[in-house]
């Protein structure tokens, strides 16, 4: 599993959520976790912090946001070069397969559906780490 | 998946009791997982139009070409504390940000998984930002045509319930 040092970027434009995600990390040992209310907002704050040397080692995003989906900000860090294998996890209300199929397609590392709990949690972000420690470099294509 | 359902205008989906039933599974679904709250569903019944008075309410348009609606869920003060006290933790005593920044997140999860249901039965819904009103508010004769009303109860004592109303 990541080490508990990790850096989580949690990015949702409710409050709420973003609580309910830190909560869960929390009890699972991550407590250095940071928050973004879209993916605009997030954007920077990843690029910035991979290039200050301090880089966030996991994305948790919310799909449905005004400003910037959380598609999209998949999208904008695959396209980054310092951005394009960090893990990166979508939350969201929809579990239809048109749109599991749009986040793989973009190169999401796993996808959970709201409402999940924190068992739900744990087990994909183990499933990440698995994928992310196996073929870090495959990923990056 | 079957094929979307037939849209005859005599045919309020409102009537379908899989309509129904997609509701009350997102309502129990969402608040068992998320808040480790049990909801009872009571007996549903039917308005004239979409009215309502209360004091914090979701919002959400729900858009399935060539169907429009409105997914209302309002919240009587004490129901929607009790429930965020079992998904975070917080107590509250009244109705702020953050309380309606919840109510937002829940009616969002709700509509999500009832869509999903919904969606796997033909109908082709959307996705959609819920809005959150707050504060003694009156909607009054917002939206006209037949509006379905599931009341549910929690372990609390206290009570909120869902309006789904289909414009033809």
């Amino acid at each position: 599993m990541f080490p508990n040092d990790i850096k989580f970027l949690v990015v949702d434009d409710f409050a709420t959520m973003r609580k309910i995600i830190k909560k869960v990390l929390n009890e699972l040992g991550y407590t250095n976790v940071e928050e973004a209310d879209d993916g605009k907002n997030a954007l920077p704050m990843l690029q910035a912090a991979a290039t200050s040397g301090q880089p966030f080692g996991f994305v948790i995003s919310d799909w449905n946001m005004p400003g910037m989906t959380g598609i999209d900000l998949l999208k904008a860090c695959k396209a980054d070069a310092n951005l394009k294998n960090l893990p990166f996890m979508l939350v969201t209300a929809e579990s239809e397969q048109k749109h599991i199929l749009e986040a793989a397609k973009a190169g999401v590392s796993d996808y959970v559906v709201k409402p999940f709990n924190a068992a739900t949690l744990k087990a994909k972000m183990e499933r990440v780490y698995q994928r992310h420690s196996a073929a870090p470099a495959a990923k990056a294509s | 998946m079957s094929a979307a359902p037939k849209v005859v205008p005599e045919a309020n989906p409102l009537f379908d009791k899989k309509l129904l039933q997609a509701f009350v599974d997102g309502v129990i679904k969402t608040l068992a997982t998320i808040a480790q709250t049990e909801a009872k569903v009571g007996k549903p019944f039917i308005e004239n139009e979409l009215t309502e008075k209360g004091e914090i309410a979701g919002m959400v348009g729900m858009v399935a070409p060539p169907l429009k609606g409105t997914l209302l869920i309002s919240f009587k003060r004490e129901a929607i504390f009790h429930i965020m006290e079992n998904m975070l933790g917080e107590k509250h005593t009244e109705i702020n940000t953050e309380v309606s920044d919840a109510v937002g997140e829940l009616t969002n999860m709700i509509y999500g998984t009832a869509k999903t249901a919904l969606n796997q039965m033909g109908y082709n819904f959307e996705m959609a930002i819920p809005s959150v009103i707050r504060g003694e508010f009156i909607l009054s004769k917002s939206t006209k045509g037949a509006t379905l009303v599931i009341p549910f109860d929690l372990k609390n004592s206290s009570t909120f319930h869902v309006k789904v109303t289909v414009q033809m």
